[in-house]
């Protein structure tokens, strides 16, 4: 480390000038000639057969292109989630629904010239619905004789993993802390709504442009539903105005498609905010029932968790989104027995699908606060019964693999001291007697996996190419979030060949130019993305390094590539790159491109500890969080300025999760929070005063990392509302069981504690 | 349908006329967007909430979106597009990339508007008063952190030009250039 040029310099992302002066074309952002304006007809109630959908005003009104219902639609289910072609996941979702599953659920749509136009023929069409009975919540869906959502059973299906004796080793166990846990869905709330332009051509294949997080699954799916070869579909992503997991799966894409080939004309489908909330994907909701056990020397033993999650209407994410969660209580405890069970199951609410945590953040509100409650059965500190738990690096994970080098003990040592929590902990704060204020400490610790190792496939296929100029463009299938993804692979291109790194061009997520790519999530960006391009890019070092070397009289092995020059290693002679490329050209007669197809070597885990001081208002419930301390074990940090962007992002996405974010369902089934003043998203003014972040990196990072290095990405989010609850529960003196902690709930709890 | 005889009215949209006839219910945002093709405002809402459409209409930053293009005749409307020269930034879009404050960047746009608001009328802000000018945008990328901080080394630049641009001043009326 320390040798490199670009390479952990703080860099802003790639693309920064387009968008901060408003010239960045998001999708919404751009026409077609000839261009329609697609609406969706959504269901109004939560779960109904429709008996008839009459569109016959609606099609001869002014400007109307094309109308669709179910049947217009290929008689194809799908899973808006399948990642691979040959993935085997549940079929439950129909481009327009026969049965509706929610309200929101999409029924029928309309092309029209102008937006006025297609709003007037959606009023203008008739449903004529056979009410179903609705199950609106986990329990109902559980409950006796339920009306099932799909098929027989509300129960998705069973996952379950680790010691099945786990009864037997709690009752051995001096000392057992059980609780139970809910998380509301929230909306992923990207400032950008969903929107896609669909366009087929006259021979027949269909392009989508659509800000999306997985552009080649986008096209599996498409293909199937319209019965294509992969050739004859194209999905670019040309700017992404948040993801967040919102945009991982497939929603309005298909209808947008089935509209412009009826229409024969290009259609541009925006979702309002309302729309968005309602009908594409919202955070899992969960409930969980966790207990833990310990011996008199404050080792924790054993941890069960049992859990259910709302996938809401349609299988999608289900399988993925509880597989994820299953692994999380395994990554951060030394326990010998841990077992869990998580159940994904339907409801007649707003589909869960991925949001930033993907499980974690669901499953380590519960296992953070029992631990709090497990170290305070034995008389422990917090962090000090952590610290004497917390797994070591170069032990070995459940299945007896190296875990790598994690370090989340370094960074709950970091965090503890940056919060001060030995000498916060002591303090005496105004209000602490019983007046108005209680004040208190907290931490949580979590973690986030970096990749899907032994899940399935786990590549990056990158391909680079050189210009005759000594110029380069990377090909990549990532998709930019806004975490400079791409500017990320752009500089590893440049630090491993040598072209400067203004001369490293970029195509990316567009499925006609790129090799396949897995999709953006997971937090695979650095461990495995990175990685990748980093091997493509020493691959392109070799031949340039081959065609330079007869230019210097040397051997290729004693060429080194820096600042656009190729030179022996001791300076002299030197070519340009330019040179190189050009004697490639004219004399070798050569194009340079090479690719690879990378595969993580294992899975690995990023790890944050974070802590939290609050002012809980006994009058109000309000709680204030005075200062927040969030430390990230990462590796080596390929890009200081935008991780520390990253992380304090992170930090605001779970404080809305902790204290003010959900979407709940009336007792109709709609959705009570239809706009985003409503959903709890933090604004500037709700973020705490003193915020302190912090990296650490020892021995060199990860192994297998590019430089050491591995995610950020989704780990900021998990440990934040946990260490908000124990810090609350520390002032308030009573225990949290509920997410978000508004200040009704934390009256309600009050009230509980002085009824105890 | 709602009654929708078009209106006449003209728009001054940075420092431009133009003359447009618009429906009595239209918003600002959408002529901004669909008839003068100036997409840097964004549509995160639509009710009022999240400021990706924020303009500065008479040097106050407002929400196109729910603004009645009929009643801006007359007023002065800056949108993000008319704050670069098109050779160079303007201060606070280069504090916004200079630290680090743009990711996703669809709020961006906003998110400047409302700080160029700011920074126009209280060129010395608080770190509490830049928080407050940039309440009614959401982001959902940064936390804020960045932003705050883009803001307020904006502010710093703007000042130290300005002290400067004055020094200048003084020295062309015969004082000594530095």
């Amino acid at each position: 480390m320390g040798e490199e040029r670009v390479i952990g310099q703080p860099r802003p992302i790639r693309d920064a000038a387009s968008k901060v002066t408003g010239r960045k074309a998001y999708v919404g952002d751009m026409s077609l000639p000839g261009m329609l304006v697609g609406k969706l007809l959504l269901s109004d109630r939560p779960h109904a057969r429709v008996l008839s959908v009459d569109t016959s005003e609606a099609r001869t009104m002014p400007g109307v292109h094309a109308v669709v219902t179910w049947e217009d639609c290929p008689d194809v289910r799908y899973n808006s989630a399948q990642r691979m072609i040959d993935a085997q996941v549940p079929l439950t979702e129909r481009v327009l629904a026969r049965e509706v599953r929610h309200v929101g659920d999409r029924v029928a749509a309309v092309a029209a010239e102008t937006e006025e136009q297609a709003m007037a023929a959606l009023r203008a069409i008739r449903v004529t619905y056979e009410d179903l009975p609705a199950v609106l919540s986990i329990d109902e869906a559980l409950a006796p004789g339920a009306e099932p959502v799909h098929g027989t059973s509300n129960v998705v299906g069973v996952l379950e993993k680790g010691d099945k004796d786990i009864e037997a080793h709690l009752a051995a166990c001096p000392h057992v802390v059980s609780g139970s846990f809910s998380t509301p869905p929230i909306h992923q709330g990207a400032i950008e709504t969903h929107c896609a332009m669909a366009n087929w051509s006259e021979e027949g294949k269909l392009t989508v442009i659509t800000p999306c997080q997985n552009s080649f699954a986008y096209r599996v799916i498409l293909a199937q539903i319209f019965g294509l070869p992969l050739n004859r579909v194209r999905v670019v992503v040309p700017a992404i105005g948040g993801g967040f997991g919102g945009k991982l799966e497939m929603t309005i894409e298909p209808v947008a498609a089935l509209l412009s080939r009826k229409a024969r004309r290009p259609v541009k489908m925006v979702l309002s905010r309302k729309e968005t909330i309602m009908a594409t994907r919202v955070r899992h909701g969960s409930q969980s029932r966790v207990r833990m056990g310990v011996d008199d020397q404050g080792k924790l033993l054993a941890i069960d968790v049992d859990c259910e999650t709302n996938t809401g209407a349609y299988a999608g994410s289900a399988f993925n989104v509880a597989g994820a969660l299953l692994e999380n209580p395994f990554q951060l405890y030394k326990a010998p027995y841990v077992h869990v069970r998580v159940r994904p199951v339907y409801t007649n609410t707003v589909p869960g699908g991925a949001m930033r945590g993907y499980g974690g953040p669901e499953v380590y509100f519960a296992t953070e606060c029992m631990v709090d409650r497990a170290a305070r059965a034995i008389g422990a500190d917090p962090v000090e019964f952590r610290r004497e738990n917390i797994i070591a690096p170069d032990s070995l994970n459940e299945e007896g693999v190296p875990r790598g080098n994690p370090r989340p003990a370094d960074c709950l040592e970091r965090a503890s001291e940056l919060i001060r929590y030995e000498e916060e902990r002591r303090a005496k704060k105004p209000g602490d007697d019983g007046g108005r204020f209680a004040w208190g400490i907290g931490v949580a610790v979590g973690s986030h996996g970096n990749n899907c190792h032994g899940v399935h496939r786990d590549v990056a296929s990158p391909m680079i190419k050189m210009n005759e100029d000594g110029s380069a463009v990377l090909y990549t299938g990532s998709h930019e979030m806004g975490n400079d993804t791409l500017g990320t692979q752009a500089a590893i291109v440049s630090e491993v060949t040598g072209v400067p790194l203004d001369q490293v061009g970029i195509v990316a997520s567009d499925t006609d130019t790129v090799l396949w790519h897995i999709g953006d999530y997971a937090s695979r960006g650095t461990f495995v993305i990175c990685a990748g391009v980093k091997r493509a890019a020493e691959l392109m070092a070799c031949e340039l390094r081959r065609e330079a070397a007869p230019l210097l009289g040397c051997d290729s092995s004693e060429v080194v590539l820096r600042d656009g020059r190729a030179m022996r290693g001791d300076g002299v002679p030197e070519v340009t790159l330019r040179e190189v490329m050009i004697h490639c050209q004219a004399v070798t007669g050569r194009e340079l491109c090479v690719h690879v197809t990378y595969e993580a070597p294992r899975g690995v885990c990023s790890y944050g500890a974070h802590a939290a001081l609050v002012r809980v208002d006994r009058q109000t419930g309000e709680v204030r969080v005075e200062r927040y301390v969030a430390v990230h074990d990462v590796g080596h940090v390929l890009n200081p300025l935008m991780l520390e962007g990253q992380l304090e992002g992170g930090i605001a996405m779970g404080l809305g999760y902790a204290l003010s974010e959900q979407v709940s369902f009336g007792p109709d089934g709609r959705p009570v929070q239809q706009t985003l003043g409503r959903c709890g998203m933090p604004r500037a003014t709700d973020m705490p005063l003193d915020l302190r972040t912090d990296f650490v990196c020892a021995d060199g990072g990860e192994p297998d990392g590019p430089w050491g290095a591995k995610a950020l990405g989704e780990s900021p989010v998990v440990p934040v509302a946990p260490c908000i609850a124990n810090a609350v529960s520390d002032a308030i003196g009573v225990d949290i069981h509920d997410l978000p902690m508004d200040p009704a709930r934390v009256l309600e709890a009050m009230g509980r504690g002085e009824e105890s | 349908m709602e009654p929708s005889g078009m209106i006449p009215v003209t728009l001054t949209v940075n420092g431009r006329d133009y003359p447009l006839l618009v429906p009595r219910t239209e918003r600002l945002l959408w002529t901004l967007r669909e008839r003068l093709g100036l997409t840097g405002a964004k549509c995160g809402c639509g009710t009022n909430d999240c400021g990706a459409c924020r303009v500065i209409v008479d040097g106050v930053a407002r929400n196109s979106c729910v603004l009645l293009t009929r009643n801006m005749e007359g007023k002065s409307i800056e949108t993000i597009e008319g704050l670069s020269d098109g050779l160079t930034l303007h201060p606070i879009q280069q504090a916004f990339i200079d630290a680090g404050a743009v990711q996703c960047g669809f709020c961006t746009p906003g998110m400047i508007m409302s700080a160029k608001a700011l920074l126009d009328s209280n060129p010395d802000p608080t770190e509490e008063e830049v928080r407050e000018a940039i309440k009614p945008n959401l982001c959902r990328c940064t936390g804020y952190v960045k932003i705050v901080e883009a803001v307020l080394l904006a502010a710093r630049r703007m000042r130290e030009a300005d002290g400067e641009n004055s020094a200048h001043a003084v020295a062309a009326t015969g004082g000594v250039s530095a």
